[in-house]
C-alpha cells in the first residue's frame, strides 16, 4: 500500500498551474523577496539583522526596478510603523527581521492589528534568548508570534515554510491572507530555511499570477471598522482618499473615533478575534504523511520538519509505523489536526517546549505527547528515528545527549 | 462654533475636550487659520496625532483623514504614508513626550531624511495626561509630580536637535504668540520637506499647580508671556527666556524624501530600459 501523502495549501494547485519560468539555485531570502514582488509588494521597510539581512539587500536592489520603495528604518519598531503607514496609503508592505527585532515590533503589531492594516512580517528565527548565536537556527518565537501585542483580545495568522520553493509560494499566500483578513500575517521562518540555497522555480511572468494574487482594494465607505462582524474579504481602509477614516491606538467606533465604553470594546474584540476564528478553514495549511496507519506521529514545522520527515520515512523502512505532520499554518492553532488518539512526538528547536504545549492541549491524551527539543542545531535523522522507535515500541522517549524531553 | 472649526473640523468633536485654560484648542485653531490662509482643503491634508494630552485632544477632530499613532511613532507612520501618498500634506500634532523623548529617534531620522511632514510639537512641558511628570523639555529645577525636589536633569530644546539632524524649516513660538504661530506654520507647510514648529505652553493643571503654585489659567498665561519676553511686568529678568521665531529656514533647499526615492526609481528604471 502506498504511503498516504497530503499537502493542504493553496500552492499545491499553484505549482501545477504555473510551469513556465526559470529554475534557479537560490536562497530562502531570495525566494521570499521574489514572492513578495510577485504578490505586488510596494514598500519594504526594515532594519538589517542576521539572518534576515539578505532580504533587505535583495529588496533594496529589486524594489526600485519595479517602482517600489525600500526604506531602511532607524530600528525595527520604526520599520513596522513605516509599513503600516505605507499600507494605509494603499501600498502592500512588508518588513523582515529576526528575534531581537521582532520583539521591538510589538508596538506596531498591535496598532496594525487593531486598525486592520494588512502587513506581512517575516521573522527568520535564530537561537536565543536575545542576540543568542546569530548564525544558528531557533524556533523560539512560536508563542511570541501568537502574542505579538499586549492587552490580549486578538487572534493572529502565522505561517511557516520549510523549503526555498515553498517560501516563494507561501509569501504570496501570506500577502493574500493579509489582504483578505485585513491584518498582519507573520511568516515565521528560520536561519536554515532563510539562508540555505535550493532549487527554486520562479514563474516567468508575475503578471500571469493575477489569478492567484489578491489585489489591494480601497474601502471608501463606512463602516470602516465593522462592529460585531466576522466578515472577511472587506477592502482595507485607506488614508489619502478623503473618506474621513480615523485610525488610532484606542478602542474605536465604526468610524474610528476613540471611545471608552465597554460595548465598543467588546464589539471591537468580537471582530478582531472572530474574523479569524470563524474562518479558520481558510487559513489551515499543513503537510501529512502516513497518518492512516501511524502508531506514532512526529510533529514539526520549518527547518526542523526537513530532517524529521526524512526520519519518519527511515523509521518506516526500519519497521516503525511512523506518521509525519508538518504544520504550515501555526496560528490560529490547528487543533483539528490532533484528533487522532495516538502518541505524538513534537520536535522543535528550543529547550523550553512551545509547540509541544499546544499539541498537549489539543491532543486527546497529553500524557502521550512527547517532547524532543534541541537548541541551536538541527535534529538528526538518527536521533528522531531512535525517538520514534522508543515511543512506538516502549511508550517512552529514549535518553539522548543534548535533547530535552521535559516540558513540566 | 467658529467659522474655521465649521469649515475644517468635525462638529461632534468641537469644542475641544482639553481642560479649561489649556492652549491645545487655541493652537489647533491657529493651525486651521494657517491652513485656511494657504487655501488648503480638507482633502489636501492628512492629520496625524501622537499620544498624551496633545494627541488625545486633537485626534479625529480634523474633518478629513486622520491617524493617531502609538506613543512617539507618528513620524514613523508618516514616513511610510508620505512615500505612499506624496501628493498629500501631512500635518502631525504631537507633544513633547512624542517628539523629544519616546519618539526622539524618529524625529531625528525624519529630519535627516527630509520627510515631507510638518511637525507641530505642542510642548506642555511634561507628561500631563499621566498627571504631571517631568519630560526632557521641563526646565531644570522645576517641581513636577516626579521631580518633587526640582527636575534634576538638564533639559534640551528639540529645535536644536532637528536643526543638527537636517530639518529644512524650524521655528519656535509660545502659546501667547497667535500671529507669529500662524505665520510660521504657513511657512512650515510651504516647505516641501521636514518642518518642525515648537510651541510652548505649560499645562495649567499640573505644571501650574506643581511649579507655579496655581491652576489659574491667567497665572500660566502670564508666566508664558514673561518667559517669552524674558522680563516680568515690573522689568525684572525671568529665570530664563525662550528664544522664539524662525530658527532655521532652508525651505525647499534639498529634495523631499519620497521625491529622492522616486528619482532613484526613475534613474534605475531608465538604466534598465537602456539595457545597462
Amino acid at each position: 500500500m502506498a504511503l498516504s501523502e497530503e499537502l493542504v495549501a493553496p500552492w499545491a494547485e499553484w505549482q501545477e498551474s504555473y510551469q513556465d519560468g526559470q529554475r534557479l539555485l537560490e536562497a530562502g531570502t531570495y525566494a521570499l523577496t521574489e514572492g513578495a514582488v510577485a504578490a505586488g509588494l510596494g514598500v519594504f521597510a526594515g532594519y538589517p539583522i542576521t539572518p534576515a539581512t539578505d532580504i533587505a539587500e535583495y529588496m533594496s536592489k529589486r524594489l526600485p526596478q519595479i517602482d517600489g520603495y525600500y526604506l531602511q528604518a532607524e530600528d525595527e519598531l520604526a520599520g513596522m510603523h513605516m509599513c503600516a503607514g505605507a499600507s494605509l496609503g494603499g501600498q502592500k508592505a512588508m518588513t523582515a527581521t529576526s528575534g531581537p527585532g521582532y520583539t521591538l515590533m510589538h508596538d506596531a503589531y498591535g496598532w496594525a492589528i487593531v486598525n486592520e492594516i494588512p502587513v506581512v512580517v517575516v521573522d527568520a528565527m535564530r537561537v536565543g534568548p536575545v542576540s543568542g548565536i546569530t548564525g544558528a537556527p531557533g524556533q523560539g518565537e512560536f508563542y511570541v508570534s501568537r502574542y505579538c501585542s499586549h492587552g490580549g483580545n486578538i487572534e493572529t495568522i502565522v505561517l511557516s515554510p520549510n523549503s526555498v520553493q515553498e517560501t516563494f509560494w507561501l509569501t504570496i499566500d501570506a500577502f493574500n491572507l493579509a489582504e483578505r483578513f485585513r491584518t498582519v500575517v507573520t511568516i515565521l521562518t528560520d536561519q536554515v530555511v532563510a539562508d540555505m540555497f535550493e532549487d527554486l522555480f520562479l514563474p516567468g511572468d508575475y503578471g500571469a499570477l493575477s489569478d492567484i494574487v489578491v489585489p489591494r482594494r480601497h474601502n471608501l465607505t463606512m463602516p470602516f471598522f465593522p462592529a460585531d462582524s466576522s466578515e472577511i474579504d472587506l477592502p482595507p481602509n485607506v488614508i489619502g482618499e478623503g473618506t474621513g477614516v480615523c485610525v488610532s491606538p484606542y478602542t474605536h467606533t465604526e468610524e474610528g473615533y476613540d471611545i471608552e465604553e465597554m460595548e465598543a470594546q467588546w464589539s471591537q474584540t468580537f471582530r478582531l478575534i472572530n474574523k479569524i476564528r470563524h474562518h479558520k478553514d481558510e487559513i489551515l495549511r499543513y503537510e501529512a504523511v502516513g497518518l492512516d496507519d501511524a502508531e506514532v506521529i512526529a510533529v514539526a514545522y520549518g527547518a526542523t520538519a526537513r530532517t524529521v520527515k526524512t526520519a519518519v520515512l527511515e523509521a518506516r523502512r526500519q519497521g516503525v509505523k511512523a506518521g509525519f505532520l508538518r504544520l504550515i499554518s501555526l496560528w490560529p492553532f490547528p487543533d483539528e489536526l490532533f484528533e487522532r488518539d495516538q502518541p505524538y512526538l513534537v520536535c522543535e528547536l528550543n529547550y523550553d517546549g512551545q509547540l509541544v504545549r499546544e499539541v498537549m492541549r489539543a491532543a486527546p491524551d497529553k500524557n502521550r505527547v512527547h517532547f524532543m527539543g534541541k537548541s541551536g542545531e538541527m535534529h538528526t535523522v538518527a536521533e528522531v528515528c531512535e525517538a520514534l522507535e522508543g515511543v512506538a515500541k516502549h511508550q517512552k522517549m529514549p535518553q539522548q545527549p543534548y535533547i530535552w524531553t521535559e516540558v513540566r | 462654533m467658529n467659522k474655521l472649526a465649521a469649515k475644517y473640523l468635525r462638529p461632534e468633536l468641537v469644542p475641544t475636550k482639553a481642560c479649561q485654560g489649556c492652549a491645545i484648542g487655541a493652537i489647533e485653531n491657529w493651525l486651521l487659520q494657517a491652513i485656511d490662509e494657504m487655501e488648503l482643503k480638507q482633502e489636501d491634508v492628512i492629520f496625524g496625532a501622537g499620544i498624551g494630552c496633545v494627541g488625545r485632544q486633537t485626534f479625529a477632530t480634523w474633518g478629513g483623514d486622520n491617524f493617531g499613532a502609538t506613543h512617539g511613532r507618528a513620524l514613523a507612520v508618516a514616513t511610510g504614508l508620505k512615500v505612499a501618498r506624496p501628493d498629500k500634506k501631512i500635518l502631525l500634532v504631537v507633544g513633547d513626550g512624542d517628539a523629544a523623548s519616546i519618539g526622539a529617534s524618529h524625529l531625528i531620522h525624519a529630519a535627516r531624511r527630509n520627510v515631507g511632514v510638518t511637525v507641530i510639537c505642542e510642548d506642555n512641558m511634561g507628561y500631563e495626561s499621566t498627571g504631571g511628570q517631568f519630560s526632557p523639555t521641563t526646565p531644570a529645577g522645576y517641581v513636577t509630580n516626579s521631580s518633587p525636589y526640582g527636575m534634576a536633569e538638564q533639559s534640551f530644546d528639540p529645535c536644536d536637535v532637528v536643526i543638527a539632524a537636517g530639518a529644512t524649516f524650524v521655528a519656535e513660538t509660545t502659546a501667547v504668540q497667535w500671529r507669529q504661530t500662524v505665520k510660521v506654520v504657513k511657512l512650515a507647510m510651504q516647505n516641501d520637506g521636514f518642518s518642525f514648529v515648537h510651541i510652548r505652553f505649560p499645562c495649567v493643571q499640573n505644571f501650574g499647580a506643581s511649579a507655579l503654585g496655581s491652576r489659574d489659567p491667567l497665572v500660566s498665561m502670564e508666566w508664558i508671556y514673561d518667559h517669552t519676553k524674558g522680563k516680568t511686568d515690573d522689568g525684572a529678568e525671568t529665570d530664563f527666556a525662550w528664544e522664539t521665531g524662525i530658527k532655521h529656514d532652508a525651505s525647499n533647499s534639498r529634495p523631499e524624501y519620497s521625491k529622492v526615492l522616486r528619482d532613484l526609481n526613475a534613474r534605475v528604471r531608465a538604466d534598465m530600459a537602456a539595457g545597462s
